[in-house]
């Protein structure tokens, strides 16, 4: 190693030295599992994405349809009172395309991670889900997409019982609500 | 207000992936390389604190001075203290209990944790017993504690 202070002791090591197996070494790797306790909520929002349903809650105070579902309303510090089941179509609200994967790998194609405001749930409520079967080029806020579900069989109780999003034809580029008309 | 039966939470399974590597250290390194390569057992000396590790260990516990003194020690020495365990790690049976030893060879200070092999009737097993370390052969070597498969009882037991 060049610029190693003469004072330090100690034996450096890189990669490569482990690799070789110029030290003894002793592997260690623990088995760290872990189950995240879902909640009433979500437990039935992935429930019903197995049955090809997207579940919202409702706030019967401040008239909100909201999605993913949550047992609490944040705005009215309340308890939700209903269960309500809304379109798997809706419209992009914002995008990425994302030319990196998760680890870092550069993508000739981008992945295309999309928060999609849900038809049926309140203005600005939404899910992040991914884009498919578009051109990147032609991505839009505002285009109108429906859910493509896996087959009944394969789904699990996942978001990824969704496939992706695509492009509704004919709607692209649509915007389904006006903005000035959003509730704030 | 009718609160939700909790009837559809369920779990999400999750993973955290660690690996590490822990190095030997320096007084590993020759304790390892000593019983790989001549299958022999180092360890180190302190002689203001009349101390032999083995293992071999870079600083004296007692003192703190830094151990350069190595030293071979027989492969031979005291059965300390011994347990015949009947579960694994994770509290399964095991098919045989496994007995380890705690064993103060000749020569050294301290102890170590080891497999007790040959026992052949584990009521007649006596703390003082006289053991001596089984060494794989060379080719079987490959720097680890477990290239000593254990320490075997001498005579009968």
């Amino acid at each position: 190693m060049s610029g190693k202070p003469e004072t330090v002791r100690g034996t450096p090591l890189e990669t490569a030295d482990f690799k070789k197996g110029k030290v003894f070494t002793v592997s260690y790797v623990p088995k760290l599992e872990y189950n995240w306790d879902t909640g009433v909520a979500v437990g039935r929002y992935l429930e019903e994405l197995k049955n090809g349903r997207l579940i919202a809650r409702v706030c019967h105070r401040c008239q909100r349809v909201m999605i993913p579902p949550r047992m609490f309303c944040e705005r009215c510090f309340r308890p939700t009172d209903d269960w309500a089941y809304v379109q798997d179509t809706g419209t992009v609200n914002t995008f990425s395309l994302c030319y990196v994967s998760w680890d870092v790998r550069r993508l000739k194609q981008p992945e295309i991670p999309a928060v999609i405001e849900i038809d049926g749930a309140a203005p600005g409520m939404g899910i992040m889900h991914k884009l498919g079967k578009v051109n990147p080029k032609q991505v839009r806020v505002g285009m109108r997409v429906r859910a493509v579900w896996k087959p009944a069989a394969q789904r699990t109780g996942s978001i990824t019982d969704i496939l992706y999003f695509e492009p509704i034809k004919g709607g692209a580029g649509k915007p389904a609500k006006p903005a000035a008309k959003r509730k704030k | 207000m009718k609160t939700p039966k909790n009837t559809d939470t369920r779990a999400w399974p999750g993973e955290i992936p660690l690996e590490s590597l822990y190095t030997a250290g320096l007084a590993g390194q020759m304790f390892f390389s000593a019983l790989q390569e001549r299958g022999e057992i180092v360890g180190t000396r302190c002689d203001p604190c009349k101390q032999v590790y083995v293992p071999a260990r870079a600083f004296c516990e007692r003192c703190f001075a830094e151990l350069a003194n190595p030293v071979t020690v027989k492969p031979e020495g005291m059965l300390v203290s011994f347990t015949f365990c009947a579960y694994d790690r994770d509290q399964q049976p095991l098919a045989t209990p496994q007995a380890l030893a705690l064993v103060r060879l000749d020569g050294a200070t301290t102890v170590m944790l080891h497999y007790l092999l040959k026992v052949s009737d584990p009521a007649k097993v006596r703390i003082g017993a006289r053991v001596r370390a089984v060494i794989k052969p060379k080719a079987k070597r490959t720097g680890s504690i477990l290239d000593i498969e254990g320490f075997a009882l001498m005579g009968s037991a």
